[in-house]
């Protein structure tokens, strides 16, 4: 019996464990293909040049520009929208109605990614050509608008969690002195929650850069630098996308594990600055209700 | 802060706030608008009779059965490869790792929870490509690499829920099993486990959601535009969000975007089945506690 | 009512199907099995996917799949040995040939013409016109004597034969913006020209329909005609590449398409047959 259990914690721990190193073989795996360029002595001009293979240039610098341009400009969009649905579900909103928000907004979590891009090209994209930009309706701000609706979900949800975390001593006293709810929200809440907004905006962040059906749907994806958000743009995901067709012992090839080794990058780092919140909130907010830490049970 | 303002942030809320429900209804109405009408036995098994087309006497080739089969195996396949380290990996987090260890894992899982997809179609690729190196021969791009992909990227939502889970539950419950003389093995399987089931079952079917609906992945790693019916785990394939791209960016006439259309409502409609189906466990769960 | 206009149109589809079909053309495949992958060069996609499913139609244990991609994923992945059949729209180079020891199949000749909305009033452009657009040097729809509407360029990727073909014989190796937005293929180039009216981009001359209007080039219109009399100079062959001598299904998938049965999906898709 002792056996069993040991042999079963270990064989939890190796799953545990394999799981986690694979990400690590994954992050080996795309720099020993990408190694070429990098190798090349060419990594730093990787990043500062314009993609042109026949000239013998591959940077991807217009894609990284391209993918940061959409992400933030998707959070722009998607804040005010998350922030007062959160507000409405938390605070404004009929009790009744809250549960049934609640719900919708989870259910626009799951919604494929796909759906949302396909009805995109169909009804945004005219309607972008027509009276907004001039172009081709395929553009930055058209896949910023959409990645904002896919974001929103996510990033409501968490500020949700942050307001609901709060004391609840805390919202009694402020109830009792006759707050109204946006007085609840100024004073009370956003500063008593803010690091899980943070948390909930990195996090959005993390998904509006990592998906590439959208941007590859209604960006345009021209590789040229953007100059403004109602040009055409290439986000990095959507280069990997295009270029993995390419030849495979091209340099070209090779760019896109270059771009997949950024993307990884960047996740870890958002991931990071979550783990610092996480830390700088502790003691005030985050920890009252989470269960992963089990010292504070 | 004057009424003028709170009244004016007020209104921005419920206008803001109910934008995203607005769109919500919006996709609704248009998909169905659009696409309602190619609904029916012909979008899914196209000119050919339904029972020929089950029992495998034709071939389906103008209907949504490949690719929805081809979904179907993909998702079971995924499933089947991450749900025994998904769990056993929460059950470790949760209830063996030391503080240090458990802080370590998590931070490795919810890296690969944030990874973007298409790095882990990447990965899956960059992987046939390594081993076509040095195994030359008929390594390529198939359903069975798809879901291996898919399951790494779905191990981490399984990771989490189930140790979420396990965490939730009271001191009392979780004691009684060992006061009793179980072991922490039984104890796991017997008490620990059963008493969140719902949690977990809830957590697995928004796992098959993720996995359902991804498209970046699968198309580094295998799908393609036409396939026929999947015979072999080590074949390409077709598969729903695949085909949703396929026919957005290059359909050839109405009849083949209206099938288009047809495979979003498809897609939609499983999705929100899926989320229906987590929500109904969870409500279940909730009113058993309270009793 | 409907009834009726279900059955005329399985009738038409039986009768298409019949004047496709030359007696004893699928006969080859009888007894075969198993699996069949073809991928890369996506002019060839409409010709492969009747083919494919003629063939699994009449012999259900065969399996086709066919990818996309582009001519340079086509030739390099049969190079590779990850498919049966690569397909290319564009000759190989002498270099993919000898490296893998590559065998081309060219089963039709085609062209690649610029296409634009068929709103567009400018259907006629000189070879100048046309590279002064792709460059980027002529912006605006006026200059040529449209709307005074901003020219929305649509390019292929670098895989692509149709566009390495184009810019080699229409744009004669001339600077193509990077501005332009980028499609993955001929069928999704359509798309785009069709959905947008203010639009320029280039087929395969194959996939030119209603939904598109084809450029006057230089007075030669890209037709099938201008192309098999060697009038519309921007031609190419489309091949289908197999590494060595093709063999097994490849072979009879190959021997299929230059079959009567074959060359008449050839012509019927819009391309110029080879036999």
């Amino acid at each position: 019996m002792i056996n069993a259990v040991k042999s079963f914690e270990h064989f939890c721990r190796a799953m545990a464990m394999g799981s986690g190193l694979l990400l690590i073989a994954i992050l080996f795996m795309m720099a020993f293909l990408g190694w070429p360029l990098i190798e090349s002595g060419r990594f730093i001009a990787l990043f500062s040049t314009e993609w042109n293979p026949q000239g013998k240039s591959y940077g991807i610098l217009p894609m990284v520009m391209g993918s940061l341009r959409i992400t933030l400009l998707a959070l722009f969009f998607s804040l005010p929208m998350s922030i007062s649905a959160a507000c409405l579900t938390e605070l404004l909103a009929p009790r009744s109605l809250r549960r049934l928000l609640l719900i919708a907004i989870r259910f626009m979590a799951g919604i494929p990614t796909v759906v949302y891009g396909f009805v995109a090209i169909f009804l945004l994209v005219p309607l972008m050509r027509e009276y907004f930009i001039q172009g081709s309706g395929f553009s930055i701000i058209t896949a910023s608008l959409v990645l904002a609706v896919l974001i929103a979900p996510t990033m409501i949800i968490f500020f949700v969690n942050g307001m609901q975390s709060v004391p609840r001593p805390y919202c009694a006293a402020v109830d009792s002195l006759g707050a109204r709810p946006m007085q609840k929200f100024v004073y009370l809440l956003l500063p008593q929650a803010y690091p899980t907004f943070l948390v909930g905006i990195v996090l959005g962040l993390g998904r509006a850069m990592g998906d590439t059906l959208i941007s590859l749907m209604l960006a345009g994806n021209s590789v040229a630098m953007p100059e403004s958000i109602a040009e055409s743009g290439r986000t990095l995901t959507a280069h990997i996308a295009l270029v993995i067709a390419a030849d495979f012992s091209s340099m070209e090839f090779t760019t896109i594990f270059v771009c997949g080794l950024t993307l990884t990058l960047f996740a870890i780092c958002l991931i990071l600055s979550i783990r610092l919140l996480d830390h700088f909130g502790s003691g005030r907010v985050i920890q009252v209700e989470n269960p992963r830490r089990p010292g504070h049970e | 802060m004057n009424r003028i303002m709170e009244r004016g942030l007020v209104l921005f809320c419920w206008i803001f706030g109910l934008l995203p429900l607005l769109i919500l209804l919006t996709v609704i109405v248009y998909l169905l608008i659009r696409g309602g009408n190619a609904l029916g036995l012909e979008l899914i098994f196209g000119k050919v009779p339904v029972l020929d087309a089950l029992f495998g006497h034709r071939q389906v080739f103008d209907g949504l059965l490949p690719a929805l089969t081809g979904t179907g195996l993909l998702v079971i396949l995924s499933l089947v490869l991450a749900i025994i380290p998904g769990i056993c990996g929460g059950i470790y987090l949760a209830e063996y790792s030391s503080p240090g260890e458990g802080r370590m894992l998590g931070l490795l899982f919810d890296i690969i929870a944030g990874l973007p997809s298409i790095v882990i179609g990447l990965a899956g690729f960059a992987l046939t490509i390594i081993l076509h190196r040095h195994y030359p021969g008929r390594l390529g791009p198939c359903l069975l690499l798809s879901a291996m992909a898919l399951a790494f990227l779905i191990v981490p939502y399984l990771v989490r829920t189930t140790e979420a889970s396990l965490r939730s539950i009271p001191l009392d419950l979780r004691l009684t099993g060992p006061a009793l003389g179980a072991s922490k093995l039984q104890n796991i399987v017997f008490v620990l486990l059963p008493a969140r089931m719902n949690d977990l079952i809830g957590g697995i079917i928004l796992a098959i959601g993720r996995a359902a609906e991804d498209t970046a992945v699968i198309m580094l790693t295998g799908a393609v535009a036409s396939a026929g019916m999947v015979r072999s785990v080590l074949e390409q394939y077709e598969a729903l969000p695949f085909y949703i791209y396929y026919i957005s960016s290059q359909y050839s006439d109405a009849a083949e975007l209206q099938s288009g259309f047809g495979a979003a409502i498809l897609l939609f409609a499983l999705c929100g089945l899926l989320f229906l189906l987590a929500i109904l466990l969870e409500h279940g769960f909730s009113r058993r506690l309270k009793r | 009512m409907t009834k009726l206009f279900r059955l005329m149109l399985a009738a038409l589809f039986l009768v298409t199907c019949a004047t496709f079909t030359h007696a004893g053309d699928l006969d080859s495949f009888k007894g075969q099995g198993g699996a069949l992958k073809i991928a890369g060069g996506t002019a060839h996609i409409p010709v492969m996917k009747v083919a494919a499913k003629m063939i699994i139609e009449a012999h259900p244990d065969i399996r086709i799949t066919i990818a996309g991609g582009g001519s340079g994923v086509g030739i390099k992945q049969v190079g590779e040995g990850l498919i049966d059949i690569g397909n290319a729209g564009r000759k190989a180079t002498d270099k993919e040939i000898s490296n893998y020891g590559l065998v081309m199949h060219k089963w039709a000749i085609d062209g690649v013409g610029a296409v634009v909305n068929p709103q567009n009033p400018v259907t006629e452009l000189t070879t100048e016109q046309l590279q002064g657009i792709f460059s980027g040097k002529i912006a605006n729809w006026k200059e040529l004597g449209g709307e005074d509407r901003a020219i929305n360029l649509y390019d292929r990727d670098a895989a692509s034969g149709t566009r390495s073909v184009f810019w080699k014989k229409g744009l004669k190796k001339a600077d193509v913006s990077p501005k332009a937005n980028v499609v993955p293929s001929n069928g999704a180039m359509k798309t785009a020209i069709s959905g947008d009216p203010y639009s320029i981009g280039f087929v395969s001359v194959g996939h030119i329909d209603d939904s598109v209007a084809p450029v006057t080039l230089d007075g030669v219109a890209p037709t099938l005609d201008n192309v098999k009399n060697g009038s519309f100079a921007v031609a190419r062959g489309l091949y289908s590449i197999t590494k060595g001598d093709a063999q097994g299904l490849a072979k009879l998938f190959i021997d299929f398409l230059f079959s009567p049965t074959g060359q008449e999906l050839v012509k019927a898709k819009g391309f110029v047959a080879v036999k």
